[in-house]
């Protein structure tokens, strides 16, 4: 038998798909979760932070069969299906459909969290991954629409991307297009992948195998060729077949002011061939993509029915951002940022008076890093210059201490100390 | 928070075009279509560069085998690729495959020793299987709910079942002189294969005008 470490998978350390955050990584993640939460407070939205594992069948209810394939199941001690949540919208209409139903409309609600999906290996896929993400449920209106997404914009932007672009999709255009053909879920599968990758030769089969013909046909081909600006909406109003497909159009058409009034049209394309994503979408869809990153970094959608399905009915729109993917972004087009590092090197032994100083310091915001060792001079320099501390306080004994910084060392009475650290910026 | 400036060496710049080109067989023919539309190869290119330039300003290529095109493109390391079904099938890649290109014409098949018996597939219990194809391989026989036993090979996978190392093999047909000349026969077409022309998800949103561009033109080739 080999006995190279490839082959002794017992001795690998971490499962697939997962990650460790540390140093810069993870200060940056917390960095922008932090900026997300507050600028979602500011949209007036409150924070929800639903369980880790729920039923599965709760989970699986609406999602889609993909995603359903995808999540991380096991046994509760009754017997009972537990899953690792796949996403945050099927928790939060569940929260809504069964305790938050007779509150006020409408409700904003925001989470930011972990997620878990098993999929295989691919581009940017993780199997655990944090969502940072919005819900406006109880307003099925254009104007809902366009805050979700000018909100997403905003969120986009305080990630400090460079260059972004939202696609806006409506699935209520494709769901009635669906009514004027009969297909099996399979048959309809098979359209939206080749719609999806914009095969022209796969989309001819599988019109050939639904045996589309006429008026029918002619919109389902039109598709992958339906994105574009705003005239798209006009474009496909000559395709458009019934009153559904009618009124998707009107919809759109009824958001872009709206988008005009919230100044992202710049950001914003329309594509009517965006048909993917979760089966619970109902009418408008949203998907993000930024420079330099070759698949989504948000994505979302109204989803009209899903509350419905935990208790009474709400309309609802929202997006969830892919914090990984955006933190990989930022990276690839402006590099790390920066770990700040501590303030002080404290070397207190002797000197008990330090104590309240460095707990002054502290509250202040700044970092106090205390020496544990009664480390020599130059073990404190060494352990400094290691860390990019700029500043060393070494206790000489009673009253005196002596302050190493910008090369040059000083004796100091405490008093004298804090007056001087008064002017050390956080 | 403070930010570090970028080391690594940006390949890719705003409305410039990144194409990733297969090495080998589909090569001689993409490269004169890409000539024809006005994209040609800029001389000076060296012999042994795996960047190379297009006589139109905003285009490059790069050179990297067949089955790792896909790969480029979905990743974004090239806005484009060209690359043949057959690949962008058996690597699963998520990328966009606007436009089917007139080369590089074959089918994955199934082939069997002359000398087997004309039994159905789906009676084998547990055949061996060599191919270089192994998602498309498997999702064939799974599908019909043989258990085969996948014998991955990285290359010369008709000599397999000369030397009893499998039962069938899985591989690419253009003639069938190679199948003929090792005494195989062909039994079923898994895949009908030619060249495509992908692209990558973000590009296609991001560098809109400038791919749409492109594929009109060659579209616009192909056409006249």
């Amino acid at each position: 038998m080999p006995t190279s470490d490839y082959h002794n998978h017992a001795r690998w350390p971490l499962p697939q798909g997962v990650v460790d955050l540390f140093y810069e990584d993870a200060a940056e993640k917390r960095h922008l979760e932090h900026s997300l939460r507050r600028l979602f407070t500011s949209w007036s939205y409150d924070e929800l932070i639903p369980p880790t594992f729920e039923y599965a069948d709760t989970l699986a209810s609406e999602a889609g069969t993909q995603i359903a394939e995808e999540m991380y199941r096991f046994t509760d001690r009754d017997g009972r299906t537990l899953a690792l949540r796949p996403d945050l919208t099927v928790p939060t209409a569940r929260v809504v459909g069964t305790r938050l139903y007779d509150q006020p409309m409408p409700l904003r609600l925001f989470y930011v969290g972990p997620v878990f999906r098993y999929e295989r290996p691919q581009a940017g896929r993780q199997r655990e991954f944090t969502q940072a993400g919005i819900e406006l449920v109880g307003a099925g209106t254009p104007a809902a629409d366009a805050e979700a997404l000018a909100l997403i914009v905003e969120a986009l932007r305080l990630a400090g991307l460079q260059q972004f672009q939202i696609v806006l999709g409506q699935m209520a255009f494709f769901r009635g297009l669906l009514q004027e053909i009969e297909a099996s879920a399979e048959q309809v599968a098979q359209l939206q992948s080749a719609i999806d990758r914009q095969n022209p030769q796969d989309l001819t089969a599988a019109l050939d195998d639904i045996a589309a013909a006429g008026d029918v046909r002619r919109a389902l081909a039109s598709l992958p060729d339906l994105h574009g600006g705003i005239e798209v909406v006009d474009r496909a109003r000559d395709v458009a077949m019934n009153e559904t497909m009618a009124s998707a159009l009107e919809w759109l058409a009824a958001v872009y002011p709206w988008l005009e009034a919230f100044g992202v049209t710049q950001l914003v394309s329309f594509d009517l061939g965006e048909t993917r994503g979760m089966q619970y979408y109902t009418g408008i869809t949203f998907k993000g993509y930024t420079a330099g990153l070759g698949f989504a970094i948000c994505s979302g959608g109204r989803y009209d029915d899903l509350v419905g399905h935990f208790g009474p009915q709400q309309p609802a729109v929202g997006c969830a951002l892919w914090l990984d993917r955006i933190l990989l972004a930022r990276q690839r087009q402006q590099g790390r940022s920066q770990l700040s590092p501590a303030s002080v090197l404290v070397a207190a032994d002797g000197c008990p008076a330090l104590a309240a100083l460095m707990s002054a310091w502290r509250s202040r915001g700044l970092r106090v890093e205390l020496d544990l060792a009664a480390s020599s001079p130059a073990a404190l320099r060494e352990r400094a210059a290691q860390r990019s501390i700029v500043r060393i306080v070494r206790c000489l004994g009673g009253d005196l201490v002596a302050l190493e910084a910008e090369g040059a060392v000083r004796e100091l009475s405490l008093d004298a100390l804090a007056r001087e650290a008064d002017l050390w910026s956080v | 928070m403070e930010r570090l400036d970028h080391a690594g060496a940006q390949l890719q710049v705003e409305d410039e075009l990144v194409i990733a080109l297969p090495k080998g067989r589909l090569s001689d023919d993409a490269l004169a279509l890409l000539e024809q539309a006005g994209y040609g190869l800029a001389a000076g290119n060296g012999d042994r560069q795996l960047v190379l330039r297009s006589v139109a300003e905003h285009v490059r290529y790069v050179l990297a085998k067949p089955a790792d095109v896909p790969v480029y493109v979905e990743y974004g390391a090239a806005d484009l690729g060209i690359a043949g079904l057959d690949v962008v099938r058996e690597t699963q890649r998520d990328v966009l495959e606007p436009l089917l290109l007139p080369f590089g014409y074959c089918r994955l098949s199934v082939a069997a020793p002359a000398a087997r018996s004309d039994r159905p597939l789906r009676l084998e219990p547990n055949p061996r299987v060599a191919t270089k194809f192994p998602r498309l391989t498997e999702a064939f026989f799974r599908r019909r709910g043989v258990s085969a036993e996948i014998i991955e090979l990285s290359g010369s996978v008709e000599l397999a079942p000369l030397v009893n190392l499998a039962d069938l093999v899985v591989d690419l047909v253009q003639s069938g002189e190679t199948l003929r000349a090792n005494g195989l026969v062909e039994m079923r077409t898994i895949l009908d294969s030619q060249a495509v022309l992908l692209a990558n998800r973000a590009a296609w949103r991001l560098k809109a005008d400038t791919v749409a561009r492109f594929v009109a033109r060659l579209r616009q080739i192909l056409e006249s």
